[in-house]
């Protein structure tokens, strides 16, 4: 284990931190968007996937995207956990610009050696989150993740807060938003179709149907 | 009415008034009744190119004043990200009227003064309607009128625009606006410190650097434009646009490298917001703007108790699964039975008049003016059997239709009813509320062509119309009822039916799955049952009837002097002839079916007719009054089922044209002609094994 963490590369300790975000972002990374967020060619993409498939760290299926196995998961966090321990390395102590940091800290993150970053955390005095709010994952990989649900899994009558809306194309979350349906928004099940039907929500005093595919994408806590 | 652009019909709208004013407001406010108190039949109506969303234009007059009005789209924002709010925003921004009225609802005025806030920013004038002031009272709300008139520095009127209750202040106010007896007071709408820095630094660059805005907009709205990366403006900026648009642009953008500068500068500090507050600008600018309209709505209104409305409980026993669907089920029965019965009688009433008072009137009148045998007959097509085509298609059945459907889309059941069919149509790439056209489609297609209007996006239009149009409408009932049911069997009728019901599945289907585009989830509003206007419903009805008028009269007229000619002079055989390795070949009818055919594309009930009137002709005698004494079961079946799929009639096909494009209708009637020597050819080598003698 120990031997195929370090024969990671720079490369693939990338790719596996963008499918993590990507993975948490909609549920799965498609080769497109990873090709985006990386700054390289759909082809290059293709052929990095496959050699981390080939050494089981993510599962690439055809027309819905990568996503990660088990050990790729840990690995990721792991390198989420560099990320964001030294981007509160470049603001708490090199006193750098939060919008510069992260930039600087995606460099930064791949020189942190396994016996660094505890020393460094216990520097850092242990912080929670990165400056920008993220949860740092724990030595062992343990995320503390908020505790969201789907927003179809409520009942008629139960209400909640949405958590987060997870959707790629931008017209579509700032319709939602104009609607008043953005993070933090207080919503109400009024009516659910059966069969996977549409469902009927009351945010904001306004009544709205919401076709599943929509509504699959908005995720709550329930008060 | 032909196709007007916006750009020619808002130029001429402010060159004949003294002012113009943009009416916008959220969708189901009341603001298309606030626009019909105020403007009489002469309302046009224009659109943008490829844009399914029309603006309306009307004039009123005031003590003199003669005051314009753009009915904008309904809209719950102004961003580019719909079509409607694109074109409402356009309208705007191009007509730039002297004041904008924005109609509020007062029973959802956090939502509702959403837009408000996005129409002051962008720096007009703007006067609020604050409509159903009495509906709000009966659910328990009491606005406080002066304070938010005070809050958001506007006048604010009250209005209960179904019954004209506070139209004429509302006017008063917005006259008193445009020639400067009443002030606007500078609105102080401020975003977070984080995004207020960013329009602040945005506007300042742009103040220093932009001889002229886009529009003539603020540096402010443009600031918060640009921010928001607006797909319209973020575009401008990128110089992608059309050639003579770009030319204008650059001479007011400035050079390349300057334009870039912008959009740099705006991404860089959208950002810094972005990774402050983890979500994209657009969205927080959007969630600041919701507070800010929460907190004036909260300091304007009172609650107090009322009891739960019974159109509030009837609201949910509409959309409740085991109430709802059984109830939907007895409506759509109902819409049937009235476009089929009602549409009927007045078809029929509408032929009898005019065969009894003008047909024969106009026969001898026209053969007494033109000698000529053929020519005269040529002209009788037109005049005679065109109009009555016309006459007994869009009176019965379009205006009777269009009554239902102003009824259910203004009381707010529509809503209800696709809410509940969003499911299954979700399975053909379409949304809920797609089900009343295609339900309308067996009454009458043109109509129910024009209802696909209900649906956002030109790709829903085109997969609903084509559905449309392979629902057998009433004339092809006729058809299949008069030659299948009567000589063949009802069970065979029947079969046609189901038949039917498996090709509109499977076309759907299988063209939401090759059609470029996806299928965007239903996103709609159920607003409370109301009890609608009736001078609005009449309206409505008007206006959309005059619009099928333009359209389908010409085409119709036209469409049969060519047939005529082509059957009076004998042509018609001659085209029909090369026809017949299909005809007989393939769908293995006779070689008189195809002429028949042809002319059905006229109407398609002429099919049965022309069979009976040419098979007399042909030597049959009157015993062809009876199919089978010239054609087999099998061959009536086939007939019948092919008039049923094949071309739409030609009203349809005008219809197609006007609302999707003549590409688009052209393609579909290929496809419907290849789809029904398909379907005939396969049926004709089948049906045999039903135990149909052939």
């Amino acid at each position: 284990m120990k031997s195929e963490e370090l024969s990671i590369s720079k490369e693939s300790e990338e790719y596996l931190e963008a499918i993590y975000r990507l993975e948490e972002k909609s549920g799965s990374a498609r080769t497109m968007e990873l090709a985006r967020q990386l700054k390289v060619t759909p082809g290059s993409v293709t052929n990095t996937i496959e050699s981390l498939e080939k050494r089981g760290l993510v599962i690439h299926e055809p027309y819905k995207g990568v996503k990660l196995t088990k050990n790729g998961r840990k690995l990721a966090l792991n390198v989420l956990r560099r990320h964001r321990l030294a981007e509160r390395l470049l603001t708490d102590v090199l006193h750098l610009d939060w919008s510069q940091a992260h930039d600087a800290a995606c460099e930064l993150e791949h020189a942190i050696a396994k016996e660094v970053d505890e020393p460094l955390e216990k520097a850092l005095g242990h912080p929670k989150t990165c400056p920008h709010g993220n949860p740092i994952p724990s030595e062992s990989g343990k995320l503390v993740e908020e505790k969201a649900e789907l927003l179809t899994k409520l009942a008629p009558g139960e209400d909640g807060t949405i958590a987060k809306i997870t959707e790629e194309k931008r017209d579509m979350l700032q319709y939602l938003a104009t609607l008043g349906l953005v993070p933090g928004a207080f919503v109400k099940m009024e009516e659910k179709a059966p069969f996977n039907g549409p469902i009927i929500v009351k945010v904001m005093g306004a009544s709205y149907a919401l076709g599943r595919n929509v509504a699959s994408i908005i995720w709550v806590r329930k008060s | 009415m032909p196709a007007l652009s916006c750009h020619k019909a808002l130029k001429e709208l402010k060159g004949k008034t003294d002012l113009t004013i943009a009416l916008a407001g959220n969708p189901n406010v009341g603001k298309s009744c606030v626009f019909n108190q105020l403007t009489g039949l002469s309302v046009v109506t224009a659109n943008y190119p490829g844009k399914t969303v029309e603006l309306n234009m009307g004039v009123t007059l005031h003590n003199g004043t003669r005051i314009g009005i753009i009915d904008l789209p309904g809209t719950y924002a102004l961003s580019a990200v719909s079509d409607d709010q694109l074109v409402a925003r356009r309208g705007v921004l191009e007509g730039r009227p002297d004041i904008v009225v924005v109609v509020v609802d007062a029973s959802n005025l956090q939502r509702n003064l959403y837009m408000v806030l996005q129409f002051l920013e962008l720096g007009f004038p703007v006067v609020v309607g604050l409509n159903l002031v009495d509906y709000a009272a009966k659910i328990g709300l009491k606005i406080n009128h002066e304070k938010l008139s005070e809050l958001l520095g506007t006048p604010v009127v009250p209005t209960v625009a179904v019954r004209g209750q506070g139209i004429d202040e509302l006017i008063h106010a917005v006259v008193d606006l445009a020639q400067g007896k009443s002030k606007m007071k500078e609105p102080k709408i401020t975003y977070g410190r984080d995004v207020e820095g960013a329009i602040q630094t945005l506007g300042e660059a742009i103040q220093e650097r932009l001889d002229e805005t886009p529009y003539n907009l603020p540096a402010r709205a443009l600031a918060i434009q640009l921010l928001e990366n607006d797909v319209e403006f973020v575009d401008m900026f990128k110089g992608r646009q059309s050639k003579r648009r770009r030319r204008r642009q650059r001479r007011r953008l400035g050079q390349g490298q300057d334009r870039e500068e912008f959009l740099k500068l705006s991404a860089r500090l959208a950002r810094q917001i972005e990774e402050k507050h983890g979500e994209p600008v657009g969205i927080r600018i959007a969630r600041e703007r919701h507070g800010l309209a929460g907190t004036i709505a909260d300091a304007v209104q009172t609650k107090f108790d009322q009891p739960i409305l019974l159109s509030q409980k009837l609201k949910h026993y509409t959309v409740a699964p085991y109430t709802g669907i059984p109830l939907m089920v007895a409506v759509m029965l109902g819409i049937f039975a009235f476009i089929f019965y009602v549409g009927g009688w007045l078809s029929a009433f509408v032929d009898t008049l005019w065969v009894s008072f003008i047909s024969s009137n106009m026969g001898e009148l026209v053969h007494f003016a033109v000698k000529n045998e053929i020519l005269a007959n040529v002209i009788l097509w037109g005049v005679d059997k065109g109009i009555l085509a016309w006459l007994s298609v869009g009176v019965p059945y379009i205006l009777t239709f269009y009554i239902v459907l102003s009824f259910l889309e203004d009381s707010g059941y529509l809503n209800s009813m696709a809410f509940l069919m969003d499911n299954v149509m979700h399975k053909l790439g379409l949304h809920g509320r797609s089900i009343i056209p295609i339900l309308t489609g067996a009454g009458c297609n043109v109509p129910a062509i024009m209802g696909t209007r209900v649906l956002t996006t030109k790709r829903k239009r085109i997969l609903a119309s084509t559905l449309v149009v392979l629902v057998p409408c009433s004339a092809r009932t006729a058809v299949i009822l008069g030659a299948v049911a009567s000589f063949v069997g009802w069970t065979y009728a029947l079969l046609i039916y189901v038949i039917e019901l498996m090709i509109i599945g499977m076309v759907g289907w299988g063209l939401h799955r090759l059609l470029p585009g996806e299928s965007s989830g239903l996103v709609m509003e159920m607003f409370p049952f109301r009890f609608p206007s009736a001078s609005v419903i009449l309206k409505k009805t008007w206006f959309r009837f005059r619009d099928f008028a333009y359209v389908a009269f010409p085409v119709v007229t036209v469409g049969s002097l060519a047939l005529g000619a082509l059957y009076e002079t004998g042509y018609l055989s001659a085209i029909a002839e090369p026809l017949s390795p299909i005809v007989y070949g393939v769908l293995g009818l006779p070689a008189v079916a195809g002429i028949c055919l042809i002319l059905g594309i006229l109407r398609k009930e002429l099919t049965l007719e022309l069979l009976v009137a040419l098979a007399i002709v042909g030597g049959y005698g009157s015993g062809a009054q009876n199919l089978l004494a010239f054609m087999t079961p099998i061959q009536i079946f086939i007939f019948a089922l092919v008039v049923t799929i094949y071309i739409p009639c030609v009203a349809t096909v005008a219809v197609l044209g006007k609302e999707l494009g003549w590409r688009n209708a052209f393609l579909i009637m290929v496809f419907t002609i290849v789809l029904a020597i398909a379907v005939g050819g396969i049926a004709y080598r089948v049906v045999p094994y039903l135990g149909l003698s052939g």
